[in-house]
């Protein structure tokens, strides 16, 4: 029993990495710029497929392939910003559809690309930490793990020590006053657009070998993220990491217990619980909400 | 001039906001813009700080255009702004909120000596600048808003509304470090509902009525004028 617990831990660790990442980008692309991006799974899926482009099929080295994507994903998010966030300024709910029309594009060009089908990835390493016979943890899954705590980490470091950093949290607080100290709306928006992208995007990179990639593997994904950054409060970067741990904690576990269908029921009531004991979240605050 | 507005129209969507203002501000001196809700007083000083875009005119400040630009290079240039209802950082502390109004400024031993005279002008905000700004009073605000916009060393400082919703015995003291910052030698453009405390500090003043100007002209000449007197002192 003490096994499965400790079996069932590591999962939930591994799920609350990817998904504080994508949750992380999403709050802070909304913070910013006050627009829901509803194609951040998507870009989750993109990461997923420059390993399916460039691991797989043209047998590049993976962490170079990682970095890539990362890139690519974070350029999306800056044409994102350029084509539909930056004319749709004063218009959040319009910036939300046309991320809906954007999302629909993503697919569709994957699906002509590379079809329909679910993509195998190779593994990238077989290795297996083995703690004991039925506790085991894939060094892959490890990866993760370790990179969600080194890009957060890095994350709140250029947040609270740069003065790029400043100016983002300055502008999520309160735009036009940023904007009034000489910070540029242009520019802020279009750096958490990349960060927030190329998170999706590494997200999606790792996690390529160790889910099945199709084109519309984003819709889970969008759908635990937005569940998160609601738990957390939007707008609270800390609250999304601490309530992407809690959700993944208690998805895993009740999928490994019950099953998955009954773990997604209690996401949401978790979500409506929190909701309507505490409408702002865990750590939001009442005038972001 | 310093600054000079030129048949300014400014619009939010189809509601016209302002109509063909014209408005000049001098070197030294204070200048106060008055009126009802609605006026334009706030859209007058969005348009000088390039928050709102114009629909027609021009502005220039040191002899050149530049309401074509974004904000943050209008700061860029020496205007700051002091907005209505203060808009303080809520969660950076009172000292974070002050460096944020340095944000363009590379000389970063001057920055600290500015630093050092708004404590000096402020010492409430002193004693409280490790503090969460939104755990202020509003008076606090107001300061803390007002040592912002210093930070920037503004060469033309735009203050809306920093009488609203405060006690009479902080509207006196707000009073009195707005003509300090002037005597100090910065300009100031005054919006204001408090009309007799506008028509008290500024040396000319412009009077706005649901988007057209109806009047300007000396401070004082204003402040006994009949329509003034009925419209806006209540007497």
């Amino acid at each position: 029993m003490i096994e499965l617990l400790a079996q069932t831990g590591l999962n939930a660790l591994y799920a609350a990495a990817y998904m504080s990442l994508v949750a992380v980008g999403l709050v802070l692309i909304f913070g910013v710029m006050g627009v829901i991006n509803f194609a951040h799974g998507e870009l989750f899926m993109m990461g997923a497929y420059t390993v399916v482009a460039l691991y797989t099929d043209f047998q590049m080295p993976y962490v170079l392939v990682v970095g890539l994507a990362v890139m690519f994903v974070g350029a999306l998010g800056i044409f994102m910003e350029w084509s539909m966030f930056r004319p749709l300024r004063d218009n959040p709910l319009g910036g939300l559809v046309a991320s809906i029309g954007f999302l629909m594009i993503l697919q569709a060009a994957v699906s002509m690309g590379f079809g329909v089908r679910m993509e195998h990835v190779p593994p990238v390493t077989q290795e297996v930490i083995e703690f004991s016979d039925r506790v085991r943890l894939p060094v892959q899954r490890l990866v993760v793990i370790l990179a969600a705590v080194v890009l957060l980490a890095a994350l709140w470091a250029f947040l609270k020590k740069t003065r790029f950093g400043w100016a983002l949290r300055a502008s999520a607080q309160d735009r036009e006053a940023a904007a009034l100290q000489g910070i540029s709306i242009r520019q802020t928006a279009q750096i958490a657009m990349f960060i927030g992208a190329g998170l999706a995007g590494v997200a999606g990179a790792l996690t390529a070998p160790l889910i099945s990639v199709n084109p519309h593997m984003g819709h889970s994904v969008i759908i635990a993220a937005f569940i998160v950054i609601i738990v957390g409060g939007i707008g609270s970067l800390e609250g999304a990491v601490i309530a992407a741990v809690i959700y993944a904690f208690v998805h895993t576990f009740v999928t490994t217990f019950y099953d998955g269908v009954v773990a997604d029921i209690v996401g949401l009531s978790l979500m409506l619980l929190v909701l309507v004991v505490k409408p702002t979240g865990l750590f939001g605050t009442a005038d972001r909400a | 001039m310093l600054l000079e507005m030129r048949d300014v129209s400014v619009s939010y969507g189809k509601v016209s906001a302002l109509r063909n203002l014209t408005l000049k501000v001098p070197e030294g001196g204070i200048v106060t813009i008055i009126g009802g809700n609605g006026a334009g007083k706030s859209t007058t000083l969005r348009a000088m700080s390039g928050l709102s875009k114009l629909s027609a005119g021009e502005i220039h400040f040191d002899g050149e255009r530049i309401d074509h630009l974004p904000p943050d290079r209008i700061v860029a240039r020496g205007i700051a702004h002091v907005p209505e209802g203060r808009r303080i950082f809520p969660d950076l502390t009172v000292e974070e909120n002050l460096r944020t109004g340095a944000f363009l400024r590379r000389d970063a031993g001057a920055v600290e000596a500015d630093l050092r005279k708004v404590y000096e002008r402020f010492p409430r905000l002193r004693e409280r600048r490790v503090q969460l700004a939104k755990t202020m009073s509003g008076g606090e605000q107001q300061m803390l808003a007002i040592g912002r916009a210093l930070m920037s060393k503004p060469r033309l400082l735009l203050m809306d509304e920093p009488s609203m919703g405060l006690a009479p015995v902080i509207v006196e003291e707000i009073a009195r470090i707005v003509e300090e910052i002037n005597a100090e030698g910065v300009p100031v453009v005054l919006v204001e509902q408090n009309a007799e405390l506008a028509l008290d500090l500024a040396d000319y003043a412009y009077v706005l009525e649901t988007g057209d100007l109806a009047l300007e002209g000396p401070a004082e000449e204003l402040h006994d004028n009949e329509h003034v007197r009925a419209a806006y002192l209540g007497v």
